[in-house]
């Protein structure tokens, strides 16, 4: 099961309805084999550009981020469900990545072009094709008369 | 006058010291693995060059809104380009995507930098490019 991040805007309500649209959320996860590892909330804050959902414009939201574990397929149905709910303005699901990191490659990226691996890997696929400015039809290819408009 | 025979003095101290190092008494084995070439690693060498966010282990986050901002335009709200901001390219894609998911998920706006945001530190000078852009 990989981890996923449930990024979930919910519209302005007082807490109790707050409480109610947050137990609906996870227990959709919960019904389709799913768990929770942790619920954060970012709080009641504005939205930086005005929205709307389900008919209502909406301005301002609360912002909680779920981190879950569930199976792939049920992402779309979860994703399904919660377009469904008035209460939900926006859900996006995001992949958790993983930490590991490459090494930093700026070093090799500001050499000149001449020294850039990709510059020299362009130059030698450059190479191998034909070059349109200089290239000029032979008349000894076989054909017995001229094949462009002259 | 008096500079010639400062030119003389210096002369004769300089000659001086010359033969005094000449004359100093030492062994031959001694002195030749004294200067046989020492392996050592270039001490000129410089400083592997890095990106400000691999240099200080930083990963770009979408809701890590207010690192992500500081590579927008207050003006716009647009990305600073690689040559801009210095990184490198896995992380400028990592920040390029990331602010895609923080604008996506109402964490950030598409148009305009944040106000909260605007008097941040400045990770990089937008008028000065590391190569040439034609704006």
């Amino acid at each position: 099961m990989p981890t996923y991040e449930l990024a979930l805007m919910l519209r302005a309500m007082p807490k109790p309805e707050l409480k109610t649209t947050l137990t609906r959320v996870s227990h959709a996860v919960f019904n389709r084999g799913g768990i929770i590892r942790n619920i954060e909330n970012l709080g009641f804050r504005p939205i930086p550009y005005k929205t709307s959902a389900h008919g209502l414009v909406h301005r301002e939201a609360n912002y909680f981020i779920f981190k879950l574990d569930t199976a792939t397929k049920a992402v779309a149905d979860l994703r399904e469900e919660y377009s469904r709910d008035v209460d939900i303005v926006r859900q996006r699901f995001y992949k958790v990545q993983t930490d590991e990191q490459p090494a930093c490659t700026l070093e090799e990226e500001m050499l000149p072009p001449a020294y850039r691996e990709e510059v020299q890997q362009m130059i030698e696929v450059g190479k191998t094709q034909v070059n349109r400015f200089t290239y000029k039809f032979k008349y000894n290819s076989g054909l017995d008369y001229y094949p462009f408009q002259k | 006058m008096a500079s010639l025979q400062v030119v003389i003095r210096q002369f004769l101290s300089t000659s001086r010291r010359a033969v005094i190092s000449t004359i100093r008494p030492y062994s031959q084995a001694v002195a030749e693995n004294d200067d046989a070439p020492v392996e050592m690693e270039n001490p000129y060498k410089k400083e592997r060059k890095q990106c400000i966010l691999c240099k200080l282990n930083i990963k770009p986050d979408y809701k890590n809104y207010r690192l992500l901002s500081q590579f927008q335009s207050p003006y716009t709200g647009r990305i600073y380009g690689r040559h801009i901001t210095g990184l490198c390219k896995a992380k400028q894609a990592l920040v390029e995507s990331e602010i895609t998911k923080a604008q996506n998920s109402g964490y950030m706006p598409y148009y305009y930098k944040d106000k909260a945001f605007l008097k941040d530190p400045k990770l990089f000078d937008p008028e000065n490019p590391i190569r040439f852009h034609r704006f």
